[in-house]
């Protein structure tokens, strides 16, 4: 008769921790990745995360605030610029005091004009304010006859109006979407008025209509400036056919114009102007970011002397197996690139991303510009990498030239 | 094959010479196991640097073959330890982030594909199952029989050890040894150490005393 027996509970251990350190063997074998060059570098970033992360990270954040720093700075004169870039169509002209010079001055321009002029028109202007990040920007409020009001919203852009036209005479204005957004007004809303703060009509004058487009326009009807706006004065606004031979044609004024007594706006002033007033700020930026990138370059060169004293056991290992010093130092660049490289293209794109969340929830709703992609921004960041990798190959080459590797083999230095 | 001819170390010491190896001429021949024997201090350790080229002797000379080397350049000098030499240090001294199998592949950094020999070195010193593990998953003898692996990887023509088992207990010391000696194969072994029992296997014996030569012996 056949007897079973219980097998060994002992023996069943065994096996089991057999298979279990054979199965842990083979996962292990699956998880190594075959490595042709142990010492590449990127076999040392990736499997020393928690030490090349942080160096990663610090780079990232520099880049990040200088960009952040420039691209906000920089969006005070965009701003300007995209607020007065609808004069970029025309030539403003008018008279000094004179009521009667206008015509003489347009005449002149008909006839000596160095491009073909497109369109002459003659309007009013009274000044109000908009909001700019900077605080209160003066703007002027146009005013047109009706045909005119439709030809310069066509140069303007404007796709679609919400509402409709102001009616000649009547205290009703147009205004496009970033005025909208700027002043928060809606239709109905009083655009100037007698207690309407820096903007002010003997009326009410109410917003009938908003233009759908990028540029910023307030337009009433040359009638209504005529009867309730001093001084009465018109002016000339001279369109020619392309922005190129209105540019032509805006230099001009200025120069054939200068020292009479009329007076000329063009964009291109607005843009010089922009330049001069921001030129001090400017400068005071370009010393406030040397002295961070010295800052951080200082601080970098002080992490990255920090991670090569971390690694003595390393180098001094493989300098006395026979690894040249060139090799060595080679192999240290090529990581410190990657990782610098590496840091600066994260602190461009987190700045990238940064900035379009401050335009989107900060700038978009008051029409504030701010470009996202400022390429000023960016260039400020290029010294970043060079200076580190400058003060990282400096460190590296200082520690090798001193270096032992005798004494890590011995532990004197362990 | 190595010829240490008069060579002398000497270091500064608070503005007093001190001599870590004076005078010392011995050679090392291909193919065999030279062991230096001396109580801690007596300068064996810097002989054997000196022997392969880590050190350069202050006054005397050692060559190998016909290259004196302290007339190369240290790129030189380094290119001809990688290429030539092996070294097995008293820590089992390796790379944390590498696999056993990695660390043993450092030793030919451009040997080509060197894998399938440093795998069947390590299966050879007993290790197969570990190809794959860290440092900080292996004991210390498995440490050191890695680091011998290295030492051998490209069947160098000299391995240099320094006090390879001063860090493990002497059955696993002792096994490093035979290890080393075993499958070093044509090449000559050089091993520093203060314990007579490691040397049983040596062809020659040379006993320092405070940076000289005591005496030199015919082993077996």
């Amino acid at each position: 008769m056949a007897i079973s027996q219980d097998p060994d509970p002992n023996s069943l251990l065994a096996d089991e921790l057999t298979e279990l350190e054979t199965i842990r063997e083979s996962a292990n074998a699956r998880a190594a990745v075959r490595v042709k060059r142990p010492l590449a570098p990127s076999t040392y970033l990736l499997r020393n995360a928690g030490k090349t992360l942080p160096l990663t990270a610090v780079i990232m954040f520099a880049v990040l605030l200088v960009a952040a720093i420039i691209a906000l700075v920089n969006s005070i004169p965009y701003s300007v610029r995209t607020i007065y870039i609808y004069s970029r169509e025309m030539l403003g002209i008018g008279p000094r005091g004179d009521p009667e010079g206008t015509q003489v001055v347009l005449n002149r321009i008909r006839r000596e004009s160095p491009v073909h002029l497109n369109r002459i028109m003659v309007c009013r202007a009274t000044s109000t304010q908009v909001n700019s990040i900077v605080g209160p920007w003066p703007f002027v409020v146009l005013g047109l006859g009706q045909d005119d009001i439709r030809y310069y919203l066509q140069r303007q852009g404007v796709k679609a109006i919400e509402g409709r036209l102001p009616k000649a005479g009547e205290a009703e204005a147009l205004v496009s979407r970033p005025v909208a957004l700027n002043l928060g007004l809606k239709i109905g809303s009083n655009v100037q008025g007698p207690e309407v703060e820096n903007s002010y009509s003997p009326l009410n004058v109410k917003v009938v209509g908003i233009a759908e487009t990028s540029r910023w326009i307030m337009l009433n009807t040359i009638e209504y400036q005529r009867l309730h706006h001093f001084p009465p004065i018109d002016l000339g606004l001279v369109f020619a056919d392309n922005l190129k031979d209105q540019n032509t044609l805006d230099h001009w004024a200025e120069k054939r114009f200068k020292g009479k007594r009329t007076q000329v706006f063009a964009f291109f002033q607005v843009d010089r102007t922009t330049d001069k007033m921001f030129n001090t700020l400017y400068q005071i930026l370009n010393v406030v970011i040397g002295m961070m990138v010295l800052v951080i370059t200082f601080m970098m060169g002080m992490l990255i002397n920090i991670y090569q004293t971390q690694r003595l056991v390393e180098f001094g290992l493989l300098q006395a197996i026979g690894y040249t010093r060139k090799r060595l130092f080679k192999r240290t660049v090529q990581e410190s690139i990657v990782v610098v490289i590496a840091g600066w293209i994260l602190g461009t794109a987190t700045a990238f991303g940064i900035l379009n969340l401050v335009k989107i929830y900060v700038m978009d709703p008051h029409a504030y510009a701010i470009n996202t992609l400022d390429p000023t921004a960016f260039w400020y960041t290029v010294p970043i990498p060079f200076a580190i990798m400058v003060v990282a190959f400096v460190t590296v080459v200082i520690r090798f030239r001193q270096f032992d590797p005798v004494s890590i083999v011995e532990r004197r230095l362990v | 094959m190595i010829t240490a001819d008069r060579a002398t170390l000497q270091y500064m010491d608070q503005g007093r010479p001190l001599f870590a190896c004076r005078d010392i001429s011995v050679s090392v021949y291909s193919g065999e196991f030279l062991g230096i024997l001396g109580p801690s201090g007596s300068g064996k350790s810097s002989l054997l640097y000196m022997l392969s080229g880590l050190k350069i002797p202050t006054s005397g000379e050692v060559r190998y073959g016909d290259v004196v080397l302290s007339r190369l350049a240290e790129e030189e000098r380094s290119t001809l330890r990688l290429r030539d030499f092996g070294f097995v240090f008293q820590q089992p001294y390796l790379l944390g982030y590498l696999t056993a199998l990695e660390n043993v592949m450092v030793a030919v950094p451009d040997g080509g594909d060197v894998e399938f020999e440093a795998r069947e070195l390590l299966n050879q010193l007993g290790l197969s199952n570990k190809t794959h593990r860290h440092p900080h998953e292996l004991s210390g003898g498995e440490r050191q029989r890695v680091c011998v692996a290295r030492a051998l990887l490209g069947q160098p023509k000299v391995v240099f050890a320094d006090e390879p088992t001063a860090s493990l207990d002497h059955t696993n010391g002792a096994e490093v040894v035979r290890l080393l000696n075993h499958f070093r194969g044509a090449g000559s072994l050089v091993m520093v150490t203060h314990d007579p029992s490691m040397l049983a296997q040596a062809d020659r014996i040379v006993r320092l005393e405070d940076g000289v030569i005591a005496d030199s012996s015919i082993s077996g």
